[in-house]
């Protein structure tokens, strides 16, 4: 043991250098993965564009950013659901809900507005019925989705009888055609709900609730905060989210199927955690969510065009996510307990 | 001991999540009896105990990990992978004795990956087990290319085939590793380790129990029922292929929670998880007995599924919304 004065002379001339002092204050406020996921994800673009000259081209980019919008959209609703201190299995089901509920609408001939109303209140109602037995009846989140998720893709295939819709009216496509500046609408759709949920996230109350009771859902609700009511307010949205991404992949593939976002939440799960929130809840930001997801979809666009073999990129962007968590978890130290 | 002490525990046991389950059974069976009594026709109980095995077996498995606080998403891309082993190696004329050893291993190491992602890089379970079932799933798929193995060796196919009345050596299996696993648990070390371990970690670490060892026990022990399981799976099948078994470890969760494990950890039955697949199991061959169509069977074991949980929080809701109202507050 030395003495204090002692001490304090060393870490005098032992100061560590000023870059490591920023990281260290970097992974304090929790933002450290999203720079280190950016800076992988930058390294990785400087190579596939050396590599492939389509890399950079605008279509490519226009291409990309259409199916990360709507996996980014999910992943929002998914940050708050992870936020809340829960998980949402069903949320790849609810999509399946919505879009054949669109399908259905638009077979009846019904206008587009109407057509959009459908999917979306689908998804508010199965995201509300989640909200009802996880928010009001305390359930666990991860048993609730788990078997919503079964029961929804079972009312997907049974509304639809396991045929794809086809023949939506222009109107709806439109989503899928439209440009602004030649950004696709899809994308600045996805920007503007993200600067929504950042606003919601920062400056609301609910916001607030929603990280406290992620944080710590007995202190939330000994502070009098309404639990209840904010759980069903997360994932009644994670609901309607989940229903505007089944009308953007409606609208991208002309088509509806029961099984069409099978694949999202498992993606908006992986996103949500690549960006560095923690999976108990607690924390949130909607910046590092959108960077998970554009990591994912960019490295998986670059892999595509280096012609790596189609199921070594589903393998390589999972390590991907592995490696980014196990790093971040590494420069933090250790300090967060598993779970 | 008095009457009412007695009355007590017999009220005691009533709240437990098994007996519940257990008349959830009743119920079922007695209305499938009404409806189509042709489902307690021996021929037909042979084949539900046949559909049960692989994933009794499986459930063990997850039941482990279930205790130990953990959970795993990729118990679905092992047993493909070690399907697509095992039919593969034997298909290039391998004997079963090194061909079984060769899939056990295959099992057990995959679950030490898991493990090791989950107790020496700290990665959360979800997660961790997230990215391992695409890793495995993504290389076993560049394996296969996408391709059936549509043929099986000889002795594999012996290993599916009925005998006994119907029954098959899956059944004989998953009984003995439902009673090996009964010791272990409750007579064993690391079985009751595993116990506390989820319960608490913290507590467990404190009261001498390694950090890591009840995590490397569950996940193995996962992966190694897992290989079994997938030499009835594809015994069964007489076919694999790389999407084999795709979603199957959702199923297995849903009926080990289903069978009153919590998913925090520390909490659960061998029992409850044997009642859970039963359950399931009885439930979908009912369906199909009832003409009912396949969209429909989803549904059904969805709202199940729902119905279980909501059971198994029934007597704290019982508490929130009956006797909170009528006490005064």
């Amino acid at each position: 043991m030395t003495s204090s004065s002692s001490a304090s002379l060393d870490t005098f001339h032992n100061s560590p250098p000023r870059f490591v002092q920023q990281i260290s204050r970097l992974s304090l406020t929790g933002n450290l993965q999203p720079c280190v996921v950016t800076l992988l994800v930058l390294f990785f673009c400087i190579y596939a564009g050396y590599r492939s000259g389509d890399f950079w081209s605008t279509l490519n980019w226009q291409l990309v950013v259409q199916p990360l919008a709507e996996a980014g959209i999910v992943s929002l609703g998914m940050m708050f659901v992870i936020a809340s201190g829960g998980i949402d299995l069903s949320a790849g089901a609810i999509i399946g809900v919505a879009a054949v509920t669109a399908g259905i609408a638009a077979h009846h001939k019904l206008p587009v507005p109407a057509i959009e109303a459908a999917a979306l209140s689908a998804g508010l109602l199965c995201g509300a019925f989640n909200g009802i037995l996880i928010g009001v009846l305390r359930l666990s989140s991860i048993l609730v989705t788990l078997g919503s998720m079964i029961l929804y893709s079972g009312i997907a295939m049974a509304l639809s009888d396991g045929n794809s819709f086809a023949g939506f009216p222009e109107g709806l496509l439109w989503w899928n055609d439209a440009a602004l500046l030649g950004i696709p609408l899809e994308f600045l759709l996805f920007l503007t709900t993200a600067a929504v949920a950042a606003a919601f996230l920062r400056y609301s109350v609910w916001g607030h609730y929603v990280l406290a009771i992620g944080s710590n859902r007995v202190a939330a609700r000994y502070s009098g905060y309404p639990v209840a009511l904010t759980l069903f307010g997360v994932y009644t949205l994670q609901g309607l989210l989940c229903g505007m991404t089944g009308i953007l992949l409606v609208a991208r593939l002309a088509s509806a199927r029961a099984d069409m976002g099978q694949g999202l939440m498992l993606m908006a799960i992986a996103s949500v955690v690549l960006g560095g929130a923690p999976i108990v809840g607690g924390s949130a930001s909607v910046i590092a969510t959108v960077v998970g997801v554009a990591a994912f979809y960019i490295v998986q666009d670059g892999l595509l065009l280096l012609d790596v073999p189609p199921f070594v990129q589903h393998a390589l962007t999972s390590v991907l996510l592995l490696a980014s968590v196990a790093v971040g978890n590494l420069l933090r130290g250790n300090r967060e307990g598993r779970r | 001991m008095n009457s009412s002490s007695r009355l007590l525990r017999v009220r005691e046991r009533f709240h437990r999540h098994e007996t519940k389950l257990a008349s959830l059974l009743l119920v079922l069976g007695i209305a499938v009896a009404v409806a189509a009594p042709r489902f307690f026709a021996t021929v037909n109980l042979a084949l539900l105990a046949r559909s049960m095995g692989v994933l009794l077996i499986v459930s063990v498995g997850m039941l482990n990990v279930i205790l130990a606080g953990g959970i795993d998403v990729s118990a679905g891309a092992i047993l493909a992978v070690v399907s697509v082993v095992l039919v593969r190696l034997g298909n290039h004329g391998l004997t079963a004795s090194t061909v079984l050893p060769l899939g056990l291993l295959t099992g057990a190491a995959l679950g030490a990956v898991n493990a090791a992602l989950i107790a020496e890089l700290r990665i959360p379970p979800i997660v961790a087990t997230l990215g391992t079932a695409g890793l495995f799933r993504g290389l076993l798929l560049e394996w296969t290319q996408g391709e059936w193995e549509s043929s099986i060796p000889a002795w594999l196919n012996a290993v599916g085939s009925p005998r006994w009345g119907g029954l098959d050596a899956s059944v004989l299996a998953a009984g003995l590793l439902m009673l090996v696993a009964a010791l272990i648990l409750h007579r064993t070390q690391i079985g009751r380790a595993l116990f506390r371990f989820g319960d608490s970690p913290l507590a467990a670490m404190r009261t001498g129990i390694s950090s890591r060892q009840p995590i490397y026990f569950a996940y193995i022990s996962l992966g190694v029922l897992t290989a079994i399981g997938a030499v009835f799976y594809a015994a069964q099948l007489g076919a694999v292929q790389g999407n084999a078994a795709n979603g199957y470890e959702l199923t297995v969760i849903a009926a080990v929670v289903l069978g009153g494990a919590d998913i925090l950890g520390g909490r659960g039955s061998l029992l409850g998880t044997f009642l859970g697949v039963l359950l399931l199991c009885s439930l979908q061959q009912a369906l199909v007995l009832l003409h009912v169509a396949v969209f429909w069977q989803n549904i059904v074991t969805g709202a199940i599924v729902l119905l279980g949980v909501i059971l198994s929080a029934a007597p704290r809701l019982h508490r929130k919304f009956v006797l909170q109202q009528s006490s005064p507050a």
